[in-house]
């Protein structure tokens, strides 16, 4: 049986990307929205 | 129909009439197109890569940079002396506008292209003369392609700020496909593939100018209308 | 509760809901035997893509039903699908190469997903760049809506020189990340992903389309507009 590739870091760094991505879009919505 | 025919071909006289009176443009098309061939005979190392592999993708890249260029002028001419404004309170359809511009960005070039391809056939040694034809039919398919939406964003860019290069900003996604279809074709022909061997691509080409054509004709009122 | 409001309760559901996806994808979700735990990522990536594509498509949509009826609030949906679009392309394009580096060794692929990808984020930055270069909103609306249908339209025949391109090329087909053939606490995973990704995108759009509503109103002396 073929080892499972232990590439975790790039999961993570893929979700961590993709949340930092959304929040910060939707935090910068929220900012233009009250600072008009 | 004859009736948009007859004005289509009005406008595309009066835009060619103007074209070879001065010919400065036709000419800094023709030139560039000759500097852009030189520039990839230089771009690569002739022993490590067949000419023959690299000529599609030289070719077409050169035609791309050609047809941006030709449109770019498109509306620069009414522009300058606010000739659009006259052109859109004449008894002109809209249609017809958009068909003469197209007639005459096509032959402008189609110019550049005649020229362009026996420079290509003369500075990279391919052999043509057998797949002349079809090769000329792939030209026509793919420039026509290129044009229709190239006509129509270049009404629109004219008022826009950085006109110059949001032309070729908007435009590039929308030569990919005519641009993948012509290079895939011209490869099978260069290589003495049958033409069958292509058909998929020809149809590809096909099916997008029958449909942007239509498309383009049809959205240019909303560019140049109130 | 205004529109921003709701926008922006619909969005923190979707937030807090997109943490329990990552909590039961990384979790509560098999490893898969021949990619290992970076497989995971197909649960971000792909609906990210499906809403990235559905984005352009309503782009194109409400383009076309601006130009027939005019209705204002059909070009601020646009803008703020075309803006929400580019973050969710955005996504894409940065998790499929942390996706790829570890699968195929290689941090791009021209695979049809990442290229199609590709392409509507180049289209998204053109809309983007013509509603920022155009002064006057209505010819701003017009014009966007035009490229909107356009890039709209240019979708499938993407899809297409995409498809027939790689079947010149197949990509080793060890590993099929896409296959449907998932064990059922996969597809589950994937499913509530993608549901999470639609409430993201109709959160993100209210907030985005309020904010246009907002500046417009402003813009107007404070006059209702709705």
């Amino acid at each position: 049986m073929p080892e499972v590739p232990q590439n975790g870091g790039y999961m993570v760094a893929a979700y961590v990307v993709t949340a930092v991505i959304l929040l910060v879009y939707a935090v910068s919505l929220y900012r233009r929205g009250n600072n008009p | 129909m004859r009736e948009v025919l007859a004005q289509a071909w009005t406008v595309a006289r009066k835009d060619l009439l103007l074209e070879f009176r001065t010919r400065t443009a036709l000419l800094s098309a023709v030139v560039f197109t000759a500097l852009v061939l030189t520039v990839f005979n230089f771009g690569r190392d002739p022993t490590a890569v067949a000419t023959i592999d690299l000529a599609p993708s030289i070719l077409w890249v050169t035609f791309t940079f050609a047809a941006m260029l030709a449109l770019n002028r498109a509306f620069q001419l009414e522009l300058e002396n606010q000739a659009l404004e006259g052109l859109l309170v004449s008894p002109l359809s809209r249609l017809s506008l958009y068909f003469g511009k197209l007639i005459a960005n096509l032959a402008f070039v189609t110019i550049v292209e005649a020229v362009g391809l026996p420079l290509f056939v003369l500075f990279f040694d391919v052999p043509v003369g057998h797949v002349l034809l079809p090769l000329v039919g792939v030209i026509v398919l793919a420039t026509v392609g290129f044009v229709a939406v190239g006509t129509l964003f270049s009404a629109m860019v004219i008022r826009t700020r950085f006109a110059e290069l949001m032309l070729p900003v908007l435009l590039l996604p929308f030569l990919i496909p005519p641009l993948v279809g012509a290079v895939q074709v011209t490869a099978r022909l260069l290589a003495g593939r049958p033409l069958s061997e292509a058909a998929g691509w020809l149809r590809l080409l096909a099916a997008y100018d029958i449909w942007f054509v239509f498309l383009s004709s049809v959205l240019f009122r909303f560019t140049v209308d109130e | 509760m205004s529109l921003a409001h709701k926008g922006r309760w619909i969005t923190l559901s979707g937030l807090v809901l997109l943490g329990g996806v990552y909590v039961r994808a990384l979790a509560f979700t098999p490893v898969e035997r021949l990619q290992g735990p970076a497989q995971k990522i197909f649960y971000i990536h792909v609906p990210a893509a499906i809403w990235t594509e559905a984005a352009m498509i309503l782009v194109g949509l409400a383009g076309i039903f601006f130009l027939f009826l005019k209705d204002q609030r059909l070009d601020r949906f646009a803008e703020a699908s075309a803006e929400v679009g580019t973050v969710f392309a955005t996504i894409v394009l940065t998790t499929g190469p942390i996706w790829g580096k570890p699968i195929w060794g290689t941090w791009w692929t021209w695979d049809a997903r990442l290229t199609s990808t590709l392409f509507l984020f180049f289209l998204y930055v053109g809309y983007l760049l013509v509603r920022g270069a155009v002064r006057d909103p209505g010819l701003r609306a017009r014009y966007a809506a035009v490229l909107g249908v356009c890039g709209m339209c240019l979708v499938p025949f993407i899809h297409l020189s995409v498809f027939m391109f790689r079947t010149l090329h197949p990509q080793p087909i060890i590993l099929k990340p896409s296959a449907p053939s998932l064990p059922n606490s996969m597809l589950e995973t994937w499913l509530l992903s993608l549901g999470v990704f639609t409430l993201l995108y109709v959160g993100l759009v209210t907030q985005r389309y309020a904010l246009s509503l907002a500046r417009e109103t402003r813009e107007n002396g404070g006059r209702d507009l709705a």
